[in-house]
């Protein structure tokens, strides 16, 4: 349907003028943010608002090369990757034989499954905790890992399970009939076609991942780096008088999240969406 | 005789596959999610302090505790206040984003991305930037007040126990109030346009439209929304801990944060798992109410 533009009207500019204040006040901690990470110290607690005066860079050039920052840049590197890897691998798969099959057994294993959606981790984590030190798991980025796959598998099979209703059997069919394993049907048939649901969990879950504190700062040995979430949490506490130091450390946290939305914004959007049936 | 053989055949061999699919998902979340979850049913009842090997059983004492102490009970307290203002302020600029959004004329889109971003941000990177904004001495609220002549208002925003618990409901307010407007939006765009034409050749003003049109079916919408608020408002964890870390004193220590704070700062992690078995009834009892009204609002559509 072709849409007729309309003249433009005084409520127009009305509500656009509106809408830009609203977005102003929305946008001004971010931008507080990267401005602020530009500043010196003393810019920061002289004049707030004001503009960077120069292009400081020392608080990054600090954080990389005299804290352990690059380390926890790293840890957060290998567990949202390992753990998307891992989930990718493990979920869809699970979910597909859930859907396919449809007997007594499964569909108990689905309830099972997402029953996990309604514990919080606060419910579980100090078993979990204690847990984790007697099967020695304690202390490595294997455990976090593990965790996170476990935490993630009620919703994964709920997202994965849905969206595989209205996949069509009858290519698998053929595949079946034309000799094929079932592993082979599923990896080179099926999943295939089950990209803009993988996108979305892996947006979705890599996110939550990156910015998890809680988890990783119980589970991860004291005395090292953990993630970046988690040693931005401890900078605060021990660097409080080095603002522009810890604003470049939200600045480098921030930067793959905005250029990850930038370039999978839709997939964003219809997590979202998705997410809202979850419940 | 010849088909049943052949189906009885295929459903053995597909019994098969599905169990190697499903193996790797059940062992994993049974080891790392259900088992802690019920091995937290027997902590409960001991006195265990996180490191002595020699775990005391001490029956429902925990519990007493629980429904006796002034402590626990301000953090519930703490908590409801927390979920009933979060539900409706969230929703409310979510509906207001998602109108101005729907109808605005120019850069929708980039509106849209605006609202949606701080969605995105760790907890804790926004709790920051909210300490710095709302310090006493050198934040940008407080230094905006004095510009504009308005330095009798300024306060102590967070280290002031009437202010904390309203400046972290309205961080959290300003961080997830993008997340609803996108379910809003969704809402607002399957609402067909007839409707809306034909009500206002009818002679309906547009207050008149919102009230009678759009909001009766933005319902669904909403539904979901105040429930999606009120469950992770229970579980608001990461801006406490960065902003205020449950205090001043205990003016924001919500049941969350007070779980935490006993298991891991005090040493009492029988006690912290109790704790948390009353806030797993609490979320069941939420997300059963959650799921019957779900159910009857499909009835009705």
């Amino acid at each position: 349907m072709a849409r007729i533009k309309k003249p433009i009207q005084a409520s127009d500019v009305i509500l656009f003028a509106v809408t830009l204040v609203i977005a102003v006040i929305f946008a001004f901690p971010i931008f507080f943010n990267l401005m602020s990470a530009f500043k010196t110290n003393g810019e920061i607690l002289r004049d707030a608002i004001a503009l960077p005066k120069g292009f400081y860079t020392e608080s990054f050039t600090y954080l990389l090369t005299e804290t352990e920052y690059p380390r926890a840049i790293l840890n957060s590197a290998i567990l949202t990757i390992g753990s998307i890897i891992a989930m990718i691998v493990i979920i869809p798969m699970a979910a597909y034989a859930i859907e396919r099959t449809g007997n007594r057994w499964t569909s108990g294993v689905y309830i099972y499954f997402l029953f996990g959606m309604m514990v919080p981790f606060q419910v579980y984590m100090i078993p979990l905790f204690r847990q984790l030190k007697a099967m020695g798991l304690f202390g490595n980025l294997a455990g976090p890992i593990m965790i996170y796959i476990a935490g993630s598998v009620g919703f994964g099979v709920l997202l994965f399970t849905s969206f595989l209703k209205g996949v069509p059997r009858e290519i698998e069919e053929s595949a079946q009939i034309d000799g094929c394993s079932r592993m082979g049907i599923f990896w080179r048939v099926v999943f295939p076609l089950l990209g803009p649901v993988t996108a979305s969990m892996v947006v979705l879950q890599g996110l939550g991942i990156w910015n998890d504190f809680l988890m990783p700062m119980l589970v991860l040995p004291s005395g090292q780096p953990k993630t970046m979430i988690v040693e931005l949490f401890y900078y605060v506490g021990e660097f409080s008088s080095r603002w522009d130091m810890i604003f470049a450390g939200t600045t480098m946290s921030l930067i793959p999240v905005l250029i990850a939305f930038l370039t999978l914004q839709k997939y964003f959007v219809k997590g979202v969406s998705s997410g809202a049936i979850k419940g | 005789m010849d088909a049943t053989l052949e189906k009885k055949k295929k459903k053995t061999w597909r019994l098969g596959y599905a169990f190697w699919f499903i193996l790797p998902a059940f062992v994993l979340y049974t080891t790392f999610v259900m088992w802690p979850t019920f091995s937290s049913i027997s902590l409960s009842f001991t006195s265990w302090d996180g490191i002595n090997p020699d775990i005391r059983y001490i029956g429902l004492e925990n519990f007493r505790e629980i429904w006796n102490s002034p402590r626990v009970h301000n953090a519930i307290w703490n908590s409801i206040l927390l979920a009933i203002a979060l539900v409706v302020l969230e929703n409310v600029v979510a509906l207001g984003l998602a109108i101005l959004v729907d109808k605005v004329r120019w850069f929708r889109n980039l509106f849209r991305s605006i609202f949606y971003f701080p969605v995105l941000m760790s907890g804790i990177i926004m709790g920051f930037i909210w300490m710095i904004i709302l310090n006493y001495n050198f934040g940008v609220v407080n230094q905006l007040l004095d510009m504009t002549g308005l330095s009798a208002i300024k306060a102590d925003w967070l280290g002031n126990p009437d202010y904390a618990m309203a400046s972290i409901i309205l961080s959290t307010v300003w961080k997830s109030a993008g997340y609803y407007m996108i379910i809003y939006l969704a809402g607002l765009q399957g609402i067909p346009q007839e409707l809306l034409e034909a009500a206002s050749i009818d002679g309906a003003g547009r207050w008149k439209q919102f009230r009678h049109i759009t909001f009766p079916l933005l319902a669904g919408a909403m539904t979901v929304c105040i429930m999606l608020a009120m469950i992770n408002s229970l579980k608001l964890f990461d801006q406490i801990a960065v902003m205020t870390n449950g205090g001043p004193g205990f003016a924001t220590e919500t049941l969350t944060y007070i779980i935490y704070r006993v298991a891991f700062g005090e040493g009492r992690q029988g006690f912290g798992t109790a704790l948390g078995i009353v806030l797993f009834f609490i979320i069941v009892i939420i997300s059963l109410i959650q799921i019957r009204v779900l159910r009857k609002r499909e009835v009705q559509m």
